[in-house]
């Protein structure tokens, strides 16, 4: 799983109940764990080896994350539908503190006992999304908001979350910021130890693509992450740029995105074969994870659910042919 | 009883107040109207504008609050500039036994064509396909372009300046995709309601001037589609662009579903636009009453007095009308003989039809198929920012279009419709302008603020600006694009 698995729509609008404050804020709490609970177990049932909370606390993949952040001053009024993004800015220099994420992880972890994945929103988006009114640049905010980020990786690391994602989907609409992204990113997951993936799509904001083009401007500028997994959109987008992989050869593992999470025409086991054997053609199977192209959020849960289910259908299929 | 004044256009409804008042005082103390039908009626005045329409100057509206609850009379809306001087009360006794539930149609003094029903279903809307379809037809024997029966007199898409504007505002986002390397290796746009096709034509020509002038290239790259449901009109456009066939597409596109035909442009459209198609898209409407939503449900009928007209005229009983009519819509106007009579026969039908409406309780319609984007909890949410009694459009078809559009629009791609809108909801509390008719079609508010409240859920911005081109247009212009 990338991130994110369906919102239902029961959810959506008992997250409007809560901001127009039919509801309290321990319900909303209630709901979210048996949200949380219900998406596990749908990972588990379709097969998954790798799985997320499916983050049904999360409104949006920004909103959770400055809502916590110190020093990052929120207009409250600014959010007219749950999933819209807060009106945010920084008027000082960030102070380092605690987000309190270990908590989700520990949650996620009580739950199951797949391999658990617990996601970020990096410094490049979050700095995109916050209004800077105080440092000389937006590499300076990025590098604060990493500083205080890396704190909370360590704190992740230390409850036992060995496999974290950060979610850079703004790389793709500003290539020309990837220099100092990706020392944002260095300096975001400096000393922490566990398995470090990055996500780079074209945006599923509202699930829809945000930017179109090719992953060719990530090289050979994305060679210096310091991460071990780029797990990357090929569903939708064809996986023409999986050869980019030959022509800069790397040592990174690959999260092909086989399912495509902007239509809600479900794949094939055989369509995500296909697109496994183009993986193949160009990294070695220990190299391949297999996934969708981004977070699940905006399909309705059935239609997530045969997705997953259809993609573990065909993994199973590459694995036998492939004899691992 | 709650007396609601409209002020429109300078003229304001309250001279005729006292008339209103004063008759339906009277009727009260003759019993006509009971003590607890009164004290809940709710009269309006102005609220018809457009000068064709379909409703009678004076309309009653019965309606329970709750299944289970008898039908009462509800509310009185008057049209005070159709009023002929003391014709009134006589004018308000007809509505008030039309308006009974009761009553049978021949006491109602009407020949119902079809069942109560949501509008969207009504049978006035396949009159409207049926001459879009048949325009050829209708135009022959009227001798007249249908761009005639238009409020100006010709499409406001064929202004000139609007054109150019928009050619350079295209060219602009090119020439921004371009510079980022973001340029897709083929520009598709698409033209929902072709029209005469002369807008599109005079688009491409100044676009293809404005590329030879900066040298762009662009033009090369166009991939024009050209998409109407109708095969007529279809073909009626293709002289008009003429000069740039090798870039255009002709589609038969349902203009309430574009992605049904063009799902494999998904997110590759960068232009898409249109000029009154939303108005003339199946609607039905909804209102609020003491804080209870209804639908408005109608039923086409013809007055018996006309249907008698019509019986002597085409020489057929009054009980075969309603079939008749049938034949027209399913078929065409054939059986009616000739053309010339046939068509005839579909423009008298026209003229006569009116609607008779009731209000149904929202809990009484759980399967409603609302349009697409909405169900009954968002629409609540999005009318709770909207005080009071009122009574909007649903824009169904314009709704259903918008939704089914948006997705093919390139995360650069723009959608802009040139057509009538309520561009906030306030201004249904001054004025409500129905379904009115044109020659053989349909013209409609288009629910503007909805559009955007939808749309806004969607990941999308809407701005609205006026029709600045032609003085006194009555249009507005909606943009859409993603929201980043």
């Amino acid at each position: 799983m990338i991130g994110s698995y369906a919102m239902p729509g029961w959810l959506e609008r008992l997250k409007t109940e809560y901001f127009s404050r039919r509801i309290s804020r321990h319900d909303l709490d209630e709901i979210y764990d048996s949200a949380a609970k219900a998406a596990i177990k749908d990972q588990e049932i379709a097969g998954l080896d790798i799985i997320t909370d499916g983050e049904p606390r999360r409104d949006n993949m920004v909103d959770y994350f400055v809502e916590r952040f110190p020093g990052v001053q929120i207009d409250r009024s600014s959010k007219k539908f749950y999933y819209d993004f807060y009106d945010s800015e920084v008027q000082g220099k960030l102070p380092v503190a605690s987000l309190g994420l270990a908590q989700d992880y520990k949650f996620l972890r009580m739950f199951t006992d797949r391999q658990p994945k617990f996601c970020i929103t990096g410094p490049h988006c979050l700095t995109k999304r916050i209004r800077n009114k105080y440092y000389p640049t937006e590499e300076a905010l990025a590098m604060d908001l990493a500083k205080v980020l890396n704190m909370e990786l360590k704190a992740l690391a230390k409850a036992g979350a060995n496999f974290i994602q950060i979610d850079e989907p703004y790389y793709s609409g500003f290539p020309e910021d990837l220099p100092w992204a990706v020392r944002a990113l260095n300096a975001l997951v400096d000393g922490v130890d566990a398995k470090i993936a990055v996500h780079i799509c074209y945006g599923n904001r509202y699930g829809k693509p945000s930017w179109e083009g090719s992953y060719r401007y990530l090289f050979p500028t994305i060679l210096e992450a310091k991460v071990q997994q780029l797990t990357l959109e090929f569903a939708r987008r064809g996986g023409e740029d999986l050869d980019l992989f030959k022509e800069f050869p790397s040592s990174f593992e690959v999260g092909v995105g086989v399912i495509d999470v902007k239509t809600h025409d479900v794949e094939t086991p055989d369509m995500v074969v296909q697109h496994l054997h183009r993986a193949l053609e160009v990294l070695p199977p220990e190299r391949v994870y297999v996934m969708p192209d981004c977070g699940c959020f905006h399909l309705p849960r059935d239609v997530a659910f045969a997705k997953l289910q259809a993609m573990v259908e065909g993994t199973k299929m590459v694995r036998k042919e492939i004899g691992k | 009883m709650i007396l609601k004044l409209n002020h429109l256009q300078g003229k304001a409804a309250a001279p005729a107040a006292h008339e209103v008042t004063s008759t339906i005082y009277s009727l009260l103390e003759e019993g006509r109207i009971d003590q607890h039908q009164f004290a809940h009626l709710q009269v309006e005045l102005d609220w018809v504008q457009y000068k064709l329409n379909f409703r009678d100057p004076v309309v009653a509206i019965s309606g329970s609050s709750g299944p289970g609850e008898p039908s009462r009379l509800m509310e009185v809306r008057v049209d005070t500039r159709q009023i002929i001087p003391g014709a009134f009360r006589e004018d308000m006794l007809r509505a008030l036994a039309r308006a009974n539930p009761d009553a049978s149609p021949q006491d109602q003094d009407l020949l119902p064509l079809e069942e109560f029903q949501t509008l969207r279903s009504s049978i006035v809307w396949k009159f409207n396909r049926l001459y879009w379809t048949r325009l050829n037809d209708w135009e022959d024997v009227t001798g007249q372009g249908y761009e005639k029966a238009l409020p100006g007199g010709q499409s406001d898409g064929h202004r000139a300046d609007a054109i150019a504007d928009s050619v350079i505002e295209f060219w602009n986002l090119l020439r921004t995709l371009d510079s980022k390397n973001q340029l897709p290796a083929e520009i598709f746009m698409l033209e929902l309601g072709v029209g005469t096709g002369i807008r599109f034509g005079l688009w491409l020509d100044k676009f293809k001037a404005l590329d030879a002038e900066r040298g762009s290239d662009y033009y090369p790259k166009l991939r024009v589609l050209l998409g109407d449901y109708s095969l007529a009109t279809l073909e009626m456009s293709k002289p008009a662009v003429k000069d740039h066939e090798e870039l255009c597409s002709f589609l038969v596109i349902d203009a309430q579903n574009p992605l049904k035909t063009l799902s494999f442009l998904r997110h590759k459209i960068l232009q898409v636009h249109s000029t009154n198609v939303f108005d003339n898209l199946p609607d039905e409407e909804i209102a609020r009453r003491d804080g209870k939503l209804y639908f408005v449900q109608a039923r086409a009928y013809i007055p018996v007095s006309e249907a008698e007209r019509l019986c002597t005229v085409f020489d057929t009983p009054v009980d075969k009308i309603r079939n008749c009519v049938r034949r027209l819509l399913d078929g065409g106007f054939e059986h009616m003989g000739d053309t010339a009579r046939g068509v005839a026969f579909w423009r008298d039908i026209w003229r006569a039809i009116r609607l008779e409406e009731r209000m149904v309780p929202f809990e009484e319609l759980p399967d409603f198929q609302f349009p697409g984007g909405l169900d009954a909890g968002k629409l609540e949410d999005i009318l709770q920012a909207v005080p009071g009694d009122m009574r909007i459009h649903l824009s169904s078809g314009a709704l259903d279009s918008f939704v089914n559009t948006l997705p093919l629009l390139h995360p650069r791609g723009h959608l802009q419709v040139n057509d009538i809108f309520v561009t906030d909801f306030s201004q249904y509390r001054l004025g409500y302008f129905g379904p009115g008719k044109l020659e053989g079609s349909l013209l409609n508010w288009v629910n503007g603020a909805l559009l955007k409240e939808v749309a806004g859920r969607a990941g999308y911005d809407v701005h609205f600006a006026p029709f600045s081109y032609r003085k006194g247009s009555k249009n507005s212009i909606l943009y859409t694009t993603r929201r980043d």
